[in-house]
């Protein structure tokens, strides 16, 4: 493996009050790296993700993205203006899309490099276009979300995270809030982002997607990482017994 | 129904686009015969009340000859009404989001501001800052301060401004409160994630999306207002009640100077209604289907 992780995740510990919800996690992703995070419902995986960029505050331990590394419980100015460069450096695309239902699809778009990144408007509408062309949707760029089927506002939303250029996409179970017939037209978006070289984190409950797109597979349960691996000796011969139950269900169809 | 006639191929016709269109224009032929009707009872209801108070003796000369004082102080209730709703929407923005904010400083000014004023008559606040405030200023000058005291001691109009753009700032604060609220939690996370500021959240993001949902209400105390600015004339502020008063007394004309008085303020607050219609129309396009 290479010696320059982009993301790294050591000692982070998360509690909700009393609830101990994530457990001494630490992760590496290598730049270009697909890696899926699996695991039953409320194993921590979404807590771990919204860790990285700072949607959720960690309890403890220390977050790396590109070089930039802030400790928990730190707070002032200088860390303030870590986390916020963090989130420049990180896409986040939501199970639930929230897209800006007031703005057109390419307002959507343009939006943060507009107002985060302060680009002229030209340049970011032309950004805008190539990335909602990426996705598939350029003949939808004058159509307000509330148009869209699920499937095309999750596409609108990755070409909104795309068009800030982050160095690395977190996705938070981008399939679970959609009709099973809209999922496959999002994963084939994030699949052929993979082929490009789009380095990933992708909390799914897609099995079949982990297994044929990941390099690496991060399974969890009751807040800790039980196991990782590549996909294939994480799906033929699972360790752990939870990742094997996980498995299992999968195999039986129990698990999507 | 586009065809290609000019093959000499008969035109194609969608059976069931036609039985569409018919029903599209059916329901607006009984929208426009339901409309018609709805106008032919506010016709008769018009009529019966002028028919009444014709047999009343009530003077339509007087009346005639006196519309255009009204006229001119329906002008200056406009203007107050205009200004103080301007102002209690900047007072309700601040009192909304200081009230929603973590700081318990910036928390309880605006919980106290809300309370105080909505606990209190609207009367007895216009009387509070038109004759108690000069006291007040009056006590300042003595101190050796007279450029502060002449601060407290507010002309009528001003006065008036002041204590209507404070109380409906704060019921407007809840009105903000109520919008805001209703914006889902998602629509700031993607803000953030983003990589926006908490300003620029509030202002690309929120507040677009919470303005559309507070038309209404904000157009309900606009209306509202025009209305409570007769009170104004406490102070004898020229408005429209003022003047109807004026007149009434020195002429012993009272039903037809108020009834002109009501129907400026009604027609007033008629043309309100449509300029609220129109905004909402123009806010709801990005959410029509």
């Amino acid at each position: 493996m290479n010696a320059e992780p982009i993301i790294q995740v050591s000692g982070l510990h998360k509690w909700f009050g009393m609830l101990h919800v994530l457990s001494d996690i630490t992760i590496e992703v290598q730049p270009r790296e697909v890696v899926c995070i699996i695991g039953r419902s409320g194993s921590g995986k979404s807590t771990l993700l919204r860790c990285i960029n700072f949607l959720e505050e960690p309890s403890a331990g220390k977050i790396m993205v590109d070089k930039l590394v802030v400790e928990a419980g730190k707070k002032g100015r200088a860390n303030r203006k870590l986390i916020h460069e963090i989130r420049l450096k990180t896409g986040m695309v939501f199970q639930e899309f929230n897209l800006f239902p007031h703005m057109s699809v390419l307002d959507n778009v343009i939006e943060g490099p507009v107002t985060v990144k302060r680009m002229e408007r030209a340049k970011a509408v032309e950004i805008g276009m190539m990335n909602l062309d990426r996705v598939g949707l350029l003949v939808k760029k004058d159509e307000f979300p509330n148009r869209l089927s699920g499937g095309q506002k999750q596409r609108v939303a990755i070409a909104r995270a795309l068009a800030m250029e982050p160095k690395v996409m977190l996705f938070d179970e981008p399939t679970s809030a959609l009709d099973p017939e809209l999922i496959g037209e999002v994963l084939n978006v994030m699949k052929k982002l993979a082929q490009e070289g789009t380095t990933m984190l992708v909390v799914t409950h897609e099995m079949g997607f982990a297994r044929e797109v990941a390099d690496r597979v991060v399974v969890m349960a009751e807040g800790e990482v039980i196991e990782q691996a590549e996909p294939a000796s994480v799906f033929n011969s699972p360790r752990d017994p939870r990742t094997q139950a996980l498995i299992e269900r999968y195999r039986s169809g129990g698990a999507k | 129904m586009t065809t290609e006639n000019f093959t000499g191929a008969p035109p194609l016709v969608d059976p069931h686009q036609s039985m569409g269109e018919g029903l599209v224009a059916l329901q607006k032929r009984n929208r426009f015969i339901q409309g018609i009707k709805v106008t032919a009872v506010w016709a008769g209801l018009i009529a019966l009340v002028t028919g009444g108070m014709l047999m009343l003796r009530i003077s339509p000369a007087y009346m005639l000859a006196h519309y255009n004082v009204i006229l001119q102080g329906a002008g200056t209730t406009l203007y107050v009404s205009l200004v103080s709703i301007a102002s209690a929407t900047m007072l309700a923005l601040l009192g909304s989001i200081s009230r929603l904010s973590s700081n318990p400083i910036a928390q309880g000014i605006a919980g106290f501001y809300v309370s105080l004023v909505r606990g209190t008559p609207l009367l007895i606040q216009i009387y509070l800052i038109y004759l108690g405030l000069p006291q007040i200023g009056e006590q300042i000058t003595q101190l050796g301060f007279p450029a502060i005291g002449k601060i407290f001691i507010l002309d009528a109009v001003p006065a008036g401004i002041l204590a209507l753009s404070l109380n409906y700032g704060a019921y407007m604060t809840e009105i903000f409160r109520a919008g805001l609220q209703s914006i889902g939690y998602g629509q700031r996370e993607a803000a953030i994630a983003l990589g926006m500021t908490p300003l620029q959240v509030m202002r690309r993001i929120i507040l677009p999306q919470a303005i559309r949902i507070i038309i209404p209400d904000v157009g309900n105390q606009f209306i509202a207002m025009q209305k409570d600015s007769a009170l104004v004339s406490v102070m004898g502020v020229w408005e429209i009640t003022y003047i109807a008063n004026r007149y009434a007394r020195r002429d012993s004309k009272y039903m037809e100077m108020f009834l002109v008085a009501a129907a400026a303020y009604w027609i007033l607050t008629i043309l309100s209604s449509w300029l609220q219609g129109w905004l909402e129309k123009r806010m709801a396009q990005a959410y029509e289907r």
